[in-house]
């Protein structure tokens, strides 16, 4: 029982990160995914990378699982039929949402159309009112009356969102009972278990989606679980959440809607890593595939949460990873706006035809064209030759915009690499300045293929100096599975003030959610030692909308002593409030809307074998070609070296690029790049540079 | 240093124009994070824009409100006027009215803060959000029935609220002395207050990064590349003169059947909206300033034309406006303007009507045409305090000439939130009985109109007052090309089986509890003939239960279900 594995399903490939947690040996395998049905390439994947590393099944101790079942569901439409339960006078809510448009000015956009049809949603006369109290209790025959519509409706799902519940789940629950009773086959998702907090909507959206997924996920699971129980019948399976924390396949079936957006959250835990092994607290990361890139801030070596989310138009309220995604990707293409500005992206020239230079047909030009051309990637293309690029055809695609601006080829493909760089930066303030944080205190870490290849321009635009480039930038989220804790939330929606009476209410939500996490832990089997809870409230001034995420207490044993004064408190909010909008009050009221307690159990224990250090420093280039850099109009000449021939110790100088099986890194002139003892790159950007 | 504008590429622009799209962005979610109102915090009802030294328009953060780009423009106008030279590094400007500084109605409030680069004034950032209360005669200083300005609120001419980075506290004490819960408006005061000084931040580091000219220089070319784009989508009207006319139901105090009337000329990339015929300013506050109708007239151009286009000077340079002073869309003091927004939709709704003679596929039916305003105020018996809840509802969106319109959305120069329930009923002593559509409200048609909105609220412990203002409350969202007007709105006083319609405007109406009242907002025209619309669509209508049986045999019997 000594292997732990990692498994990121993508578009494209199944990506595999195995380590034996006993000596710290790791293998990376790779395998085409296959999207009808994502478990024949992992049990495939499975059989393959342990045939090939000679790793009996019977040593796997843990298989940590990156599912994009429900977002595809989510994309495609083709989640199950669900019914809705509201309270009476609220059967439209859903579809009424926040009554606004998508697009102030475009008459022809719209909102999605509602995961349940009007003539499946029924009402029950029943009301709790702000305080929890019963306004109307719902009578037996009404609740027989709505579990008849529902059976008869043929869903196969059914959501139950009641106002108030949060206070008060009493209702929610009769209905579920008697749903039990009488359609056991209908698998129910009650508003105060997927998510029991306020703002009705948000709440009902989060629920519906989370029906809508549940058969979907369960028929995946039960063909995952068995195939992984058939070969390693002793191995754990761990799925991922969008809050960067694994569950357990039996969480996962109840809310499947908690996957949603767990892509992104693995390659932000996984970053999260590098950012320990490498010492760097504070990093922002640059995720760039083929179509679009996500970015993320790492504090204090984790990452940031949040908990308004939107999937494929719908709004969902659950923690996720603070990830905002940008329309910046290799296959992004360059194009005149009706004014005049050139933009790049969001239209994407995607695998196929694909960028110009893959010559599959693709005439337009893309942000891989413009590296190509600029000699900053390699012809040889980059899964290692297999696929040559033709530099002739990104200089035919970018001919014509050259023309029109009277450029140079080079200096138009130049500032189309510029204006990519621009909006990912404007993400990246996004979730840096508009939250308060400096992007100079933190570091750089860009992976995915495309990266590495724009981290530079990125760094310098923010004004920031340094830049980590992971050993495997192609494995990152597949690394971050591996190493992600156990992780349960639970939340107690309540409104108090913050003074002497509010702290006795928080002392008491903190025994009751505590003892909640602690049934959890007992559930998931989690040793006492590896237990960790960490309390939150969500709170503001008296009178605005929007809450403050404050932390309040962490320990591994967390007790009322463990509480700060009432000072203490309100210092910690008045502190979040400076940073997060420049001014705070010490003199006036503030309440707490959402007290959160967040149960971690740790699960990996770090034991990487460090790389051999190299004794003599005589790093060979492979090749020489001309690269331009900052300068459109200047070329250098360029060494290029392969990533697998650079050990810990290793210092290279700029103008180099470095290329490895996954993604190319240009160190710019001036800059210089250390390899660390973990294979990782950290390159020193020019203090001159701007 | 050399502040003399330079030629810019379109690579460079498109990189500086994000960092300045950027800074607005910013500044609106800074804005709407800390402030009080429930109206910013969770209807958005707030903007942003960055102008030049010159007052016009540049930027704007992508969710600002078309309405609120007027008031900007139009404080600009007036500090500029006023203060000419003696504006300072520090300095940040106040105001709200309409007759002496641009504004549109009291409630919004537009803040801006001049940026200076090396001792030289180079831009300003401007905010503007509408906050819950302005004082005057009527809690929320929305409701109807006034007939002079002076009765809607505190009227704020341009003033310094900062000089020299030193904030004037008998300004803000005369500001907080003459509103209702004082407490949060500063607290809006603050955020506004905030906003500004991070615009001037940020904008700084833009300096930095590019240099004075360079920026100045986007400005110029962002305008003029903007007005090039506004020309060339004019320029898709066939030449000729379009007109329309619609009427609003009421100014809620005397007058009744007010026409709206709009002839559009163009030639070539020129156009003439020119507002002739239309009523003259009325008693009741449904008038409007012209800033507010160059913002609705170019809202409807965008909408129709281009919907991308950037909105800012360089649109409203290219668009000729004409309506006489003293009329009902370019009113003269005193004439009270609170819910001018109605008016603004109803423009919107004739410009589009105008346009549909020359582009059909363009634009759509007309849409609830309104901003149905709810206001409910009272004694919180919780706590004994004074409370205010206001509110605009949405309601149908005209249908298009390939699609439905949608149900139950706000329309036009508006997109605001609505206010969660569980929000409502925690903050207000409130409850919320019922929120669905309107049945039968779209209006019928190949495509048919949205529908409207209903929304029943009850005072819990209490007796509350219930202030409102409807339009297309008698003269319904009408239909083209043979699509079937929608249905119009109401308000109706319930109690038990007792149901008493209210005025369309109504004013000071008590809410003894155990009663209700209920709004249902307009739905929206259809579009194209009924008997055109397709088998499967009709059936969907019925058995989604939107349209009653009576109403699909009456309008689409030609649908018959396959047995």
């Amino acid at each position: 029982m000594s292997w732990i594995i990692g498994v990121d399903v993508g578009g494209t490939f199944t990506d595999f990160y195995a380590t034996n947690s006993k000596n710290g040996t790791t293998h990376v395998w790779k395998t085409s995914s296959t999207p009808s049905n994502p478990a024949d390439a992992i049990l495939g994947g499975l059989d393959a990378l342990c045939k090939h590393y000679d790793i009996p099944l019977a040593e796997i101790e843990r298989l940590s699982h990156g599912t994009t079942v429900g977002t595809n569901a989510l994309i495609q439409r083709t989640g199950s039929t669900v019914a809705l339960i509201t309270t009476k006078g609220f059967r439209d809510l859903l579809e009424i949402g926040r009554q606004t448009r998508p697009h102030m000015y475009d008459l022809q956009k719209d909102h999605p159309a509602p995961l349940v049809d009007r003539e499946q949603r029924f009402e029950l006369h029943e009301r709790m009112d702000a305080a929890g109290q019963v306004v109307v209790e719902p009578t037996a025959e009404d609740i027989d009356a709505v579990v008849d519509q529902v059976i008869a409706s043929g869903a196969s799902a059914c959501a139950i969102g009641f106002l108030f519940a949060f206070r008060n789940d009493a209702h929610e629950k009769l209905v579920a009972q008697a749903l039990r009773k009488r359609a056991p086959e209908i698998v129910l998702s009650l508003s105060s278990e997927v998510q029991p907090e306020f703002r009705e909507y948000e709440r009902l959206s989060t629920t519906v989606l989370n029906a809508y997924l549940q058969p979907v996920m369960w028929g995946y699971l039960q063909t995952l679980e068995d195939g992984i129980s058939d070969r390693a019948p002793d191995a754990s399976l761990g799925i991922n959440q969008s809050s960067g924390g694994l569950m357990s396949p039996k969480t996962s079936r109840e809310f499947p809607i908690r996957t949603a957006l767990s892509g992104p959250a693995a390659g932000a835990v996984g970053a999260g890593h590098v950012s320990m092994q490498t010492d760097r607290r504070n990093v922002i990361t640059l995720d760039m595939g083929g179509t679009s890139a996500d970015v993320a801030l790492i504090r204090d070596f984790s990452v940031d949460l949040t908990f308004d989310r939107d999937v494929t138009g719908f709004p969902i309220r659950l923690p996720c990873v603070d990830v905002e995604t940008v329309g910046a990707g290799g296959g992004s293409i360059a194009w005149f706006d009706r004014d005049g500005l050139l933009k790049v992206g969001p239209i994407s020239a995607g695998a196929a035809p694909g960028p110009a230079c893959y010559g599959r047909g693709g005439t337009k030009p893309t942000t891989t064209d413009a590296n190509l051309l600029l000699g900053r990637l390699s012809s040889r293309g980059l899964l290692d030759g297999d696929m040559g690029l033709d530099p002739k055809l990104s200089i035919d695609a970018y001919k014509e915009l050259a023309d029109q601006l009277g450029f140079s080829v080079e200096r138009t493909a130049h500032g189309a690499l510029g204006i990519v760089v621009a909006n990912m930066v404007r993400t990246i303030r996004m979730i840096s300045v508009e939250r308060g944080h400096d992007p100079r205190d933190f570091v750089l870490m860009p992976f995915g293929g495309a990266g590495p290849l724009h981290a530079r321009d990125v760094a310098v635009s923010l004004g920031m100096r340094e830049i980590v480039v992971p050993a495997s930038p192609g494995i990152v989220c597949a690394q971050g599975l591996l190493v992600s804790d156990l992780k349960e939330a639970f939340v107690e929606s309540r409104r108090f003030m913050v003074d002497e009476k509010g702290l006795a209410i928080l002392a008491r939500s903190l025994t009751s959610l505590k003892g909640a996490a602690e049934i959890w832990f007992d559930d998931e089997n989690v040793p006492a030692e590896n237990r960790q809870l960490q309390l939150v409230v969500d709170a503001r001034y008296m009178g605005q909308n929007f809450e403050l995420a404050v932390p309040v207490a962490e320990g591994n044993n967390l007790t009322a002593d463990d509480l700060p004064t009432l000072d203490g408190l309100q210092a910690n909010f008045c502190d979040a409030h400076e940073m997060a909008y420049g001014y705070s009050s010490i003199d006036d009221a503030i309440e707490v809307v959402n007290i959160r307690m967040s149960a971690t159990a740790q699960l990996y224990r770090e034991t990487t074998a460090q790389l051999e250090k190299t004794v003599d420093d005589t790093l060979q280039p492979r090749e020489t070609r001309q690269v331009y850099f900052s300068d459109p109009e200047n070329s250098f000449e360029t060494n290029v070296y392969s990533r697998v021939d650079l050990r810990p110790g290793h210092t290279i100088h700029g103008p180099a690029i470095i290329e490895q099986l996954d993604t190319t890194t240009p160190i710019y002139p001036g800059d210089y790049a250390e390899v660390t003892p973990d294979g990782h790159l950290i390159i020193q950007i020019d203090p001159g540079a701007k | 240093m050399n502040t003399q504008p330079q030629k810019l590429d379109p690579i460079s622009l498109e990189i500086i124009s994000n960092s300045l799209r950027s800074i607005a962005d910013e500044c609106f979610v800074a804005l709407m994070r800390s402030a009080f109102s429930t109206n910013i915090k969770e209807r958005n009802d707030h903007s942003i824009v960055i102008v030049d030294k010159s007052g016009r328009l540049v930027v704007q953060a992508a969710m600002t409100l078309p309405i609120h780009i007027a008031s900007m423009g139009g404080m600009m106008k007036s500090v500029l006027s006023k203060y000419g030279s003696d504006i300072h590094e520090g300095d940040i400007f106040v105001a709200n009215d309409p007759y002496v500084a641009g504004g549109t109605h009291l409630p919004d409030i537009n803040y801006a803060m001049p940026l200076f680069v090396g001792g030289e004034l180079a831009a300003f950032v401007c905010n503007i959000a509408h906050h819950a209360d302005i004082g005057g005669m009527v809690p929320g200083s929305m409701a109807g029935g006034m007939t002079e300005i002076f009765q809607e609120g505190l009227r704020i001419p341009a003033v310094k609220l900062f000089s020299r980075g030193e904030l004037q506290t008998d300004v803000m004490d005369i500001l907080m002395l003459n509103v209702r819960v004082p407490e949060e408006r500063k607290g809006d005061h603050n955020a506004q207050i905030a906003s500004c000084k991070l615009g001037a931040r940020r904008f700084q580091e833009v300096v930095d990064v590019h240099g004075l000219p360079k920026i100045l220089a986007t400005f110029d070319e962002i305008i003029a590349r903007t007005a090039l784009r506004m020309k060339a989508a004019i320029s898709q009207i066939p030449d000729g003169t379009y007109e329309f006319e619609d009427f609003m139901d009421g100014d809620g105090v005397s007058t009744f059947d007010i026409p709206i009337h709009v002839s559009i000329t163009v030639k070539g990339d020129k156009i003439c909206v020119d507002f002739a015929g239309t009523s003259l300013q009325v008693r009741g506050n449904i008038n409007t300033t012209l800033n507010a109708v160059q913002a609705s007239v170019c809202y409807a151009l965008i909408a129709s034309l281009d919907a991308d286009m950037p909105s800012n000077q360089g649109v409203l340079d290219v668009v000729e406006i004409l309506a006489e002073p003293g009329t009902l869309l370019n009113s003269v003091f005193p004439a009270p303007v609170a819910a001018r927004a109605h008016a603004c939709q109803r423009v919107i709704d004739v410009v589009l009507g105008a346009i549909s003679k020359a582009l059909p596929e363009h634009v759509i039916a007309a849409a609830n045409g309104a901003n149905t305003t709810a206001v409910f105020s009272g004694n919180d018996p919780r706590n004994g305090k004074p409370y205010v809840y206001f509110e605009t509802l949405g309601g149908g969106m005209g249908a298009r000439a390939h699609k439905d319109g949608k149900d139950g959305v706000q329309v036009g120069i508006t997109n605001t939130s609505n206010l969660p329930v569980e929000s409502i009923e925690q903050e207000y002593p409130l409850r919320v009985i019922e929120y669905c559509f309107v049945e039968d409200s779209g209006g019928a048609g190949r495509q048919r109109g949205g529908m409207g909105l209903r929304r029943v609220l009850t005072p819990v412990g209490h007796e509350c007052v219930f202030n409102g203002a409807g339009e297309r409350f008698r003269y319904q969202p009408w239909g083209l090309f043979g699509g079937e007007a929608g249905k119009s709105g109401q308000f109706i006083l319930r109690c038990g089986p007792n149901e008493t319609r209210l005025d369309d405007k109504p004013n000071e109406v008590p809410v003894p509890q155990g009663t209700n009242i209920v709004v249902e907002t307009p739905g929206a025209g259809g579009y194209g003939c009924a008997a055109e619309r397709q088998a499967d669509s009709v059936l969907l209508d019925q058995d989604s239960g939107k349209f009653s049986p009576t109403f699909i045999q009456k309008y689409y019997g030609h649908v018959k279900r396959e047995t």
